[in-house]
């Protein structure tokens, strides 16, 4: 059986004798996770202790079956890394920083060169590979530091707020990229952000963190399944016989005032289905919604619950 | 991820040892000296005193070359404890000018840009990352220190025959622990300095400080309380007195006496817990995340 990607059990983080994270448990089992929360939400420093530069107070954190305190190396050695600050040796060419990474990480220094030349290529930096990191825009310094983090091949990938300061374009290019990773291996990828839509576009499933507990796990890929079949309607002479019908082919349905119909529809259903049965009914579909319950609306659900104090969904 | 198709494909080649990686910074950190033509002459002076212990050696013992010089072998101090004492001495000054212009940015660079963090996300500790650093330092040193002295041991010992090394076989334990635990303090010290001050020019100055400031206090520590202790503090005078105790001296290299005073495991404690307190504070300083308490 496949080790879940993240486990938390109970984990408790202190910083400066305050607990930034107070015993989150759960389990993320999809390859591609998002991470997200407010400011101060503890993303970071969730960030941190998945690579072991926190110790956990109470509780563990396992990341692909691996604990995160207790065999620390072993997961860095499956790890890519990119920081949300600024990270760089700045005298350095691009390539040759990237090469000591990759070299650190393990690769023998032939191979680590042609890495980071491929990983240069590959996200775009082609052409300023030979300039000193130091010298890069801020976009560019995110690409090498994107660069640095798969060069060695890793096995996770983590992105701290990988679009900081990027203009669109360049935002566009980098969640590209990192979906074409995901698209491209069996890279596993957490990405914390406090932008929904990066998250939205290259994560499967959600963590929710607010003021260090656990808001929300959401599973994206089975919210936007149920989002397809579920369907608001407002009608024009809708008789109960409608609903019968529709209920007669498996769906839920609930009648409100004004002829507003809501419908909760099998996989065997299809929508046109509900058009025919309104014909034959003589109804009139005034307005049909399908329910789009967005990322930004899971999230400021899990922001305004209160249910998650103990850090438990 | 070949570049022509760029598209990612995970590396699935051999990887290096995990016990040899620390190796990755000590020669990336060499490589990025040796583009300083500063540290090269720096590196060139430290070694020509030896050439010339090295021709005092030859002409001590070549009657021939005495004789063409005309200088009678009573004119010249004999190559024993004394003279290696001197070698010992003014190679560890080189060194500690050495230490001063190589070690600030070691572990600074680093830490400018937050680099850190790359380091330590990777299978690379803490202790994987000083002990590169440490190597820097620690070969250089070396390079400077007991790795020439032995060489001019070897060379006395072939040159004056009759026995000589088997009766003094027993001045390389003092050579070589006395210049370890010199390059250890030297090295540390620096590391811990570079983890904290940013700028070369002040990290040196600090090192300088930090080094002979003590000895100041200490002499004053002397004069006011009558008593000979404060000398604890002065870390070369320290080096000074287990090198010739080492070497079975009362004297250094330049006629110090050291007779009655200091004992040399209190000498000893003071250079190794100088090496602790610098160990103390890099551990501090080198974190992936800084903590802020409160």
């Amino acid at each position: 059986m496949m080790n879940p990607t993240i486990e938390l059990n109970g984990l408790e983080v202190q910083l400066g004798g305050r607990t930034i994270l107070h015993g989150l448990t759960g389990v993320l089992k999809s390859r591609a996770i998002g991470l997200l929360g407010p400011n101060g939400a503890g993303k970071s420093t969730l960030i941190n202790t998945l690579l072991g530069f926190h110790s956990p107070s109470k509780g563990s954190a396992r990341v692909l079956g691996i604990d995160s305190h207790a065999n620390g190396k072993a997961l860095r050695s499956l790890v890519g890394y990119m920081p949300e600050n600024d990270a760089f040796i700045s005298k350095m060419s691009g390539v040759h920083f990237v090469r000591y990474m990759a070299e650190i990480s393990g690769l023998p220094h032939n191979q680590a060169l042609e890495r980071a030349h491929e990983a240069f290529v590959y996200v775009g930096l082609g052409e300023a590979r030979y300039r000193p990191v130091g010298t890069y825009s801020l976009g560019m310094k995110q690409l090498a530091k994107l660069a640095q983090a798969i060069a060695h091949g890793p096995k996770v990938l983590i992105l701290d707020e990988p679009t900081n300061g990027m203009d669109p374009p360049a935002r566009k290019r980098l969640i590209e990229l990192i979906r074409e990773i995901r698209e491209a291996s069996d890279i596993c990828l957490l990405l914390s952000s406090h932008l929904l839509r990066d998250v939205e576009e290259t994560c499967d499933e959600v963590l929710i963190l607010r003021n260090g507990q656990i808001a929300s796990i959401c599973n994206l890929v089975e919210e936007r399944r149920a989002n397809r079949k579920f369907l608001e309607l407002e009608t024009i002479g809708a008789e109960a016989t409608f609903t019968s019908t529709l209920e007669g082919l498996g769906c839920e349905c609930a009648v409100f005032s004004n002829g507003r119909i809501k419908i909760v529809m099998p996989d065997s259903v299809e929508i046109r289905e509900v058009f025919k049965v309104a014909a034959d009914r003589g109804v009139q579909i005034r307005r049909m919604n399908h329910r789009r319950d967005s990322l930004e609306d899971i999230f400021l659900n899990a922001m305004e619950q209160t249910g998650a104090a103990d850090g438990r969904i | 991820m070949a570049v022509y198709k760029r598209r990612y494909n995970p590396y699935v080649g051999s990887l290096t040892p995990e016990w040899s990686r620390f190796f990755v910074l000590t020669r990336y950190a060499f490589a990025d000296l040796f583009k300083s033509r500063f540290f090269v002459l720096l590196l060139i002076l430290s070694l020509i005193p030896i050439l010339f212990f090295a021709g005092y050696i030859f002409i001590a013992n070549n009657k021939t070359v005495q004789l063409f010089m005309q200088i009678r072998s009573g004119d010249l101090f004999s190559v024993e404890t004394k003279y290696f004492i001197v070698i010992m001495t003014v190679q560890t000054h080189a060194a500690f000018l050495l230490n001063c212009w190589v070690g600030p940015v070691l572990i600074a660079g680093d830490l400018t840009n937050g680099a850190l963090p790359l380091f330590l996300s990777r299978p690379f500790s803490r202790a994987d990352y000083v002990l590169g650093k440490l190597a820097v330092l620690g070969l250089l040193l070396s390079a400077v220190t007991w790795v020439p002295g032995l060489l001019l041991f070897s060379l006395q010992a072939g040159l004056a025959r009759n026995g000589w090394i088997w009766s003094h076989l027993w001045m390389i334990v003092p050579m070589v622990l006395c210049c370890a635990i010199w390059i250890l303090m030297l090295s540390f010290l620096s590391l811990a300095v570079s983890a904290w001050v940013k700028l070369r020019i002040v990290a040196t100055g600090a090192i300088f400080i930090l080094f002979y400031a003590p000895a100041g206090i200490g002499e004053m520590f002397n004069a006011i309380m009558g008593t000979f202790w404060g000398r604890l503090l002065n870390f070369s005078d320290m080096f000074g007195l287990i090198l010739a105790k080492g070497f079975r001296e009362q004297t250094g290299a330049f006629g110090q006496l050291y007779q009655n005073e200091v004992p040399v495991p209190a000498a000893w404690g003071v250079l190794i817990l100088l090496c602790l307190l610098s160990l103390v504070i890099l551990d501090v300083r080198l974190r992936a995340r800084e903590t802020v308490r409160g």
